[in-house]
């Protein structure tokens, strides 16, 4: 009975909040949705409007060798996400505790002794 | 300059070699993975690498299943057979691997250690502790596997035939099979043979060494990919700068192939019958891509044509009909293969010199023909379809597919949920965004150049990448390269087939045995299961794959599609959304499912075989995906919540207060 007593003031001394992995995690993919939306929004329609129906193709305009709509639709834009996921990776994802599952316990367990 | 116009396998030894070396190297990593077993869980381990996976094992793992055999055999044929277009349909590959890795891979991770979920049917079964939902997802992944690994065999041993097939120890090898042997498929025997060969280096491996030898193979697939592209494109630039040789334009470079490019009109494919001027005493044979010159005619040089399949013509005959050949008919692609089967071929086979093309009957593309600018403009030219190559809709709907659909694999998924820590998920999101960024423009670029080295290919556009490896590297004289530049194809489709093989039978094991069947079974019956499972699940693959059913291609791309329709929508639901039940999110991934195969079944009704039906004109995909995010959506808002204590198990943390 005393140790029903005692489990029922320790759950109530303690409060659930957000886990802050759901969180981060929620908010790195809403930024990655974006990203990916972004990347669509600049390489189509640009790709649309200068690389469909060209009229004189023998007066195309290239750049570095390539037709310039390719470049500017895509091979800039890929840079330009290339820079982006780097951010994204090393200024902005947060590292969390993703817990440790019950089939790895003897692994934690070996690391902490290697330790 | 173009030795590629006449030899098909200069390089075959060092093929072979490669081929080997490989295959030994596959053996001994299944070895060394083995070894881990013992040491450790067995099913995480077996399944799921123990979820340890560090960097460059997640990073190359992900990047090489997902760049499966199409990568390396598919993508530089469609880049050959349309032109600059090609970098606009894989143009969201920019964003995959932050959308593959980033949208999902964090939440799934944490949410199957907390769960201590090993398959992706685990994860949804206990997220919302419900053992029908596990069930139709295992239904769902057996269903959609199963037929794409059939598929996959089959492109494996299709890829095995074509970078083989030149050699003649292989084909005299062929020859020599028992007769029981090819009565065994209704394909050729050398088909067999290949399959036979790729599907046990597959299933042994892969049974062996389970997650840890698919990883390791992964990773060593990955290198062997990235370094040939690095290698083949300096070499492709420099060589077809140097094919097109002295012209009026002031370009050098690059810009010197586009512009021979935009000069390019597409091919035209017919009929015609081969003849020779007197019967030989001996049968002739015209092996696939041989050049075909019709009569000349009023002192015109004649057409010049390539054959798409081998033809003999018999000793007492002197012709063959309605043999299948592509007409090359851009001026200065003519040119050069004229100077080039003129200075080489008389030497090497004077008697193919004798076969002209009579009765010839062509036919033009729908789509950019006689209109030249076809291959550096988009659509592209198409030879079936009006809209041509790529048309706005389908620009959109590609856009949409290698990223968000990807992020909905379940193959993808589960390595997601190997990965050590999240340190190792934001090195490996950069890692595989460089990886693709090496390979995949420069893909376009290298098969580009192909167009001016290689012409004509189109009468067997799947065998490009193993020529233009041969070609690159004997133009160098280091024919020996080309075994490493062509190991590239074989490696992608091995580690597609290998990741599935296993998904298949952890979902058999692990999702239906185990939890379902007899829960405490020992480790040493879940061992023994794993082994069992995995071998017979590759060899009834491996025995489908001996009678492939039709629209064997359109299989793979349903497949595909279908399970990232059936499978995005619950997984983001589960992971992100507290208020998801199980009503919902079973709702979501069954009316994912069926809205996609109704678009197929309306194609099907249309009489368009296996081609889906199109609304609006975009790919089934964004249907079955935005039906099944919205059912899921209304039928969780239509029925109770889940529990409390599901809530916080998953969603919340405890705080002392």
């Amino acid at each position: 009975m005393a140790t029903d007593q005692g489990q029922v003031q320790q759950e109530e001394s303690q409060q659930y909040v957000l886990d802050p992995t759901f969180v981060n995690s929620r908010r790195e993919a809403i930024v990655v949705f974006l990203c990916w939306f972004v990347a669509m929004c600049w390489a189509v329609p640009y790709c649309y409007f200068n690389g469909y129906n060209i009229a004189d193709p023998a007066d195309m305009p290239t750049t570095f060798g390539c037709p310039s709509w390719i470049i500017w639709g895509i091979a800039a834009p890929w840079i330009v996400a290339d820079l982006f996921t780097t951010w994204f990776c090393f200024c902005f994802m947060k590292d969390d505790d993703l817990g440790i599952a019950g089939d790895e316990e003897h692994l934690s367990e070996n690391m902490e002794v290697t330790e | 300059m173009l030795p590629c116009l006449i030899a098909q396998g200069d390089s075959g030894n060092a093929v072979l070699v490669t081929f080997l070396i490989y295959i030994i190297a596959v053996f001994i990593i299944a070895g060394l993975s083995n070894r881990l077993l013992k040491s450790r869980n067995f099913l995480s381990e077996y399944f799921l690498g123990s979820r340890g996976l560090g960097v460059w094992a997640f990073a190359l793992t992900l990047a090489a299943t997902s760049s499966s055999g199409g990568s390396f055999m598919g993508f530089p044929s469609k880049i050959y057979s349309h032109g600059w277009i090609l970098a606009l349909w894989i143009g969201s590959y920019m964003v995959v691997p932050i959308c593959v890795m980033g949208l999902l891979g964090k939440r799934i991770n944490q949410v199957a250690r907390t769960s201590g979920a090993i398959t992706i049917p685990d994860v949804l079964r206990d997220r919302f502790n419900n053992v029908s939902f596990g069930l139709i997802s295992v239904a769902l992944i057996i269903f959609f596997m199963t037929f794409n690994l059939v598929a996959q065999f089959k492109a494996g041993s299709e890829i095995l035939r074509t970078l083989l097939g030149p050699i003649d120890t292989f084909n005299n090898l062929v020859d020599s099979l028992p007769s029981w042997f090819s009565s065994l498929s209704s394909q050729t025997s050398d088909y067999l043979f290949c399959l036979v060969v790729f599907g046990i280096a597959v299933i042994v491996y892969t049974t062996y060494g389970g997650f840890h030898a698919v990883v390791w193979t992964d990773v060593m697939q990955g290198i062997v990919m990235v370094v040939g592209v690095i290698i083949m494109l300096p070499l492709a630039i420099n060589q077809a700068t140097s094919a097109i040789g002295e012209t009026d334009s002031q370009k050098t470079g690059m810009a010197l192939v586009t512009e021979e490019m935009a000069e390019m009109l597409p091919p035209r494919f017919g009929t015609a019958t081969l003849t020779i001027s007197e019967s030989q005493a001996e049968s002739l044979a015209v092996p696939p891509g041989t050049w075909v010159w019709s009569k000349p005619e009023d002192g015109s040089a004649g057409r010049l044509f390539k054959t798409r399949k081998r033809y003999v013509i018999a000793g007492t005959t002197t012709s063959v009909v309605d043999a299948e050949v592509l007409e090359i008919v851009s001026p200065a692609d003519v040119q050069r293969a004229r100077d080039s089967l003129v200075s080489a071929q008389n030497a090497n086979s004077p008697q193919l010199m004798k076969i002209h093309a009579v009765d010839v009957a062509t036919e033009k593309y729908v789509a950019g023909a006689d209109k030249p600018g076809a291959y550096v403009t988009a659509p592209g030219p198409h030879r079936d379809s009006p809209d041509g190559f790529l048309p706005l809709s389908l620009a959109i709907s590609f856009f949409f597919m290698w990223a968000i659909s990807g992020s909905g694999q379940p193959s993808n998924m589960v390595r997601l949920m190997a990965f050590k820590d999240t340190v190792t998920l934001r090195r490996s999101i950069f890692t595989v965004a460089l990886y693709y960024s090496a390979i995949y423009f420069p893909l376009v670029i290298i098969f580009c150049c192909a167009r001016i080295l290689v012409p004509g290919m189109e009468s067997e556009p799947d065998r490009i990448m193993p020529q233009i490896a041969v070609v690159l590297t004997d133009n160098i004289g280091m024919g020996w390269l080309a075994g490493l530049l062509i190991a590239a194809p074989f490696a992608a489709v091995m580690s597609t087939v290998d990741s599935f093989l296993l998904m298949i039978s952890s979902a058999l094991v692990r999702d239906i045995y185990q939890r379902n069947m007899n829960p405490e079974a020992t480790e040493a019956k879940v061992k023994k299961l794993s082994y069992i499972f995995t071998l017979i699940v590759g060899l009834g693959a491996l025995f489908g794959a001996m009678n492939p059913p039709e629209f064997l291609q359109d299989i793979i791309v349903y497949t595909g599609s279908g399970l990232a329709a059936a499978f995005l929508a619950p997984v983001v639901y589960a992971l992100y959304w507290p208020r998801s039940n199980h009503q919902g999110c079973i709702a979501a991934m069954v009316g994912g499912f069926a809205t996609h195969l109704a678009m197929y079944c309306v194609g099907f009704m249309k009489g368009e075989g296996f081609t889906p039906y199109r609304l609006l004109g975009t790919d089934p995909i964004i249907v079955g995906l935005f039906a099944s995010f919205i059912i899921g959506f209304v039928v969780t808002l239509n029925t109770p919540p889940p529990s409390d204590s599901i809530v916080k198990k998953y969603f919340y943390k405890k705080v002392e207060g």
